[in-house]
């Protein structure tokens, strides 16, 4: 081991081959004094200049009177096994570094709520030394002991909790929102002997939440203003413009005719104007009221509906000789008399614009389950309900206007093409909207339109 | 204006307009004036001038009983609720019929006025061709149909 041959050793002093010849020499002094030592480490210093590490281990030869005539010793190259030590130590404190270097809080405890240990994020979030931490209970460092015992014991009856809501007390008394996921670890034989807790800090999540949740608040207050201020507005409108209307009517009825052509002329631009905005009025009032004016849900029963909506409509349908058909229609849970006036008015635009020189004008509605049908959610925007199709084969929407149709009072046509103030669409969306569903088109110019419209299932109807 | 008319009751039929808006009260003149039957149309603007024209109060102390009254429903000092209230507790003027004629299309205040005893409920209309509908309908109906009860 040592390099030197037998004849070079016999006889030179022990100490002289360990690079500490003072702890060799000690060690030969133990022995002597002691009888005999183990696992004494030492150094050899080889011939060429490299050191063993090894393990002595010696005991003295006596004679049989008792007297001391040597020592017996024998070294164990102790190379390969300091190497593995120092890999242990080298892993063990990479592995500490990792956990050192986590931002999330990461603590280990026992079966009894005990922490055994704790990295220095937690050490951060908590105001509380690793030191003091350990040993501690669990759940003391939390606004709610009761909810984070829950949450360890259940750890440990289930083997793991995931995305478990705490909020940490720290010691200066701020809090801090965590997420904890935790499971248990085991040892060789597999017998539980801790879990491992790590907390994410979700203070930025939940002060984005909770401002996500107060522009909801502020929109939907102002949405409600807004629905209020146009209720009002066109309710107290319609008084003054009742007398504007009544007496530019009252004006033509006894003075037409009586004075010269241009106040003819005057009158009537006047009557018409004030007949125009008697129904933008009547309009925007009946708009504002499908949010402030409108029905609880109840179980309604489409087929039914559309049969009144029909019987609404049979003037304008025998009119245009239309073929109104329908597929099974289901039961919804919706506003009875707003579902009625949303199939009016789909059916009742359908036939105002169908194709009557070319084909036979054909409206078709039907309805499937949402789950079975090929429409995206991105589309529908639900994932549980019932998706409505009212399908013509009339003039068709070019397609930047598919969405334009929906807005107040948008026409795409004049008013000597197509008759109406432009409010039906917008009311449909509305409805569809107060329901929790949405409404689009699919359409092509020439052949056809088909106006989609989900209504949101029950969540425990199955 | 010829082919005028005496009442069911061989006189002019004596009307009381309850209405605070000028522009509504000579709608309602203005449409009666082509009635067939002759009417003497009376305006009081509050319901506390309602009431003393009932009761014959100070000014009113000359003035007939009505026939019938139209009752305007949102009404300064005195509301048309009260006053149909008080008319229909009155038992010297809870025979008159009363037809309210508002613009509001309330469900709450038809069902209102009618449990206090109005004996119709019509919205104003918003056009003049149906407000005059409205006025030759009252006069065909509560002034010509309508035995109404000795005065």
């Amino acid at each position: 081991m040592s390099g030197y041959s037998k004849d070079q050793l016999i006889g030179q002093p022990f100490s002289k081959f360990f690079t500490d010849h003072d702890r060799a020499q000690a060690g030969i002094e133990k022995v002597l004094a002691e009888g005999g030592l183990s696992n004494y480490d030492l150094s050899v210093a080889t011939k060429d200049g490299r050191e063993i590490p090894v393990s002595y281990n010696a005991t003295v030869l006596r004679d049989p009177d008792g007297r001391i005539t040597g020592v017996l010793g024998s070294a164990r190259d102790m190379t390969e096994l300091k190497e593995a030590e120092k890999e242990l130590r080298g892993a063990g404190a990479y592995n500490r570094s990792m956990i050192e270097a986590s931002l999330d809080l990461l603590v280990t405890i026992d079966p009894d709520g005990k922490i055994t240990d704790a990295n220095s994020a937690t050490e951060v979030a908590t105001g509380c030394s690793r030191e003091e931490l350990i040993g501690m209970d669990f759940s003391d460092y939390f606004t709610e002991p009761e909810k984070a015992r829950e949450a360890y014991q259940h750890v440990f009856q289930e083997g793991s909790i995931q995305e478990c809501v705490l909020q940490i007390r720290h010691r200066d008394g701020h809090f801090i929102p965590v997420l904890y996921n935790a499971s248990v670890y085991r040892d060789e034989a597999g017998e539980v002997i801790g879990a491992f807790a790590a907390a994410r800090n979700i203070t930025k999540v939940t002060e984005a939440a909770d401002d996500l949740k107060h522009s909801v608040q502020d929109l939907s207050r102002s949405n409600d203003e807004l629905e209020q201020f146009a209720y009002v507005a066109s309710h107290d409108l319609q008084e003054p413009l009742r007398m504007v209307s009544s007496y530019v009517q009252l004006l033509e009825k006894r003075y037409k005719g009586k004075m010269d052509a241009d106040a003819d002329d005057f009158i009537e631009f006047a009557v018409d104007g004030a007949n125009r905005m008697q129904v933008m009025i009547n309009d925007l009032l009946s708009f504002s009221r499908i949010a402030t004016r409108g029905e609880p849900f109840k179980p309604t029963d489409c087929e039914n509906v559309f049969d009144r909506a029909i019987s609404n409509l049979q003037t304008a349908i025998k009119e245009s000789s239309t073929t109104v058909t329908h597929d099974p229609l289901p039961t919804v849970t919706a506003d009875r008399g707003q579902l009625e006036q949303l199939f009016q008015n789909l059916i009742g635009n359908a036939n105002k614009f169908c194709e009557r020189r070319k084909s036979t004008p054909c409206i078709n509605v039907s309805c499937e389950r949402i789950e079975e049908s090929a429409i995206p959610v991105t589309k529908s925007g639900i994932d549980n309900g019932w998706i409505f199709s009212v399908k013509d084969n009339g003039i068709g929407i070019e397609p930047d206007q598919v969405e334009r149709i929906f807005g107040i009072f948008q026409r795409l046509h004049t008013r000597e093409q197509y008759s109406g103030s432009g409010i039906g669409l917008s009311v449909c969306r509305k409805i569809v909207e107060r329901h929790g569903g949405r409404i689009w088109v699919e359409s092509e110019v020439g052949k056809g339109s088909t106006f989609f419209f989900t209504i949101p299932g029950e969540k425990n109807e199955e | 204006m010829t082919n005028k008319v005496l009442g069911p009751q061989g006189r002019e039929i004596e009307i009381l307009l309850v209405e605070d808006n000028p522009g509504d009260a000579r709608l309602a003149k203005e449409g009666l004036k082509e009635a067939k039957i002759i009417n003497n149309l009376y305006w009081v603007k509050d319901g506390e001038e309602a009431m003393s024209f009932l009761h014959k109060e100070g000014e009113y102390v000359d003035v007939p009983r009505p026939d019938v009254i139209l009752l305007d429903l949102n009404l300064p000092k005195k509301d048309g609720r009260e006053v149909l209230a008080d008319i229909k507790n009155d038992e010297h003027l809870k025979r008159i019929p009363v037809v309210v004629l508002t613009a509001s299309q309330s469900n709450d205040d038809i069902a209102k006025t009618y449990d206090l005893h109005a004996n119709c409920y019509i919205s104003k209309p918003l056009g003049l061709a149906e407000f005059i509908k409205v006025v030759d309908a009252i006069e065909g109906f509560w002034l010509t149909i309508v035995k109404l009860p000795p005065a």
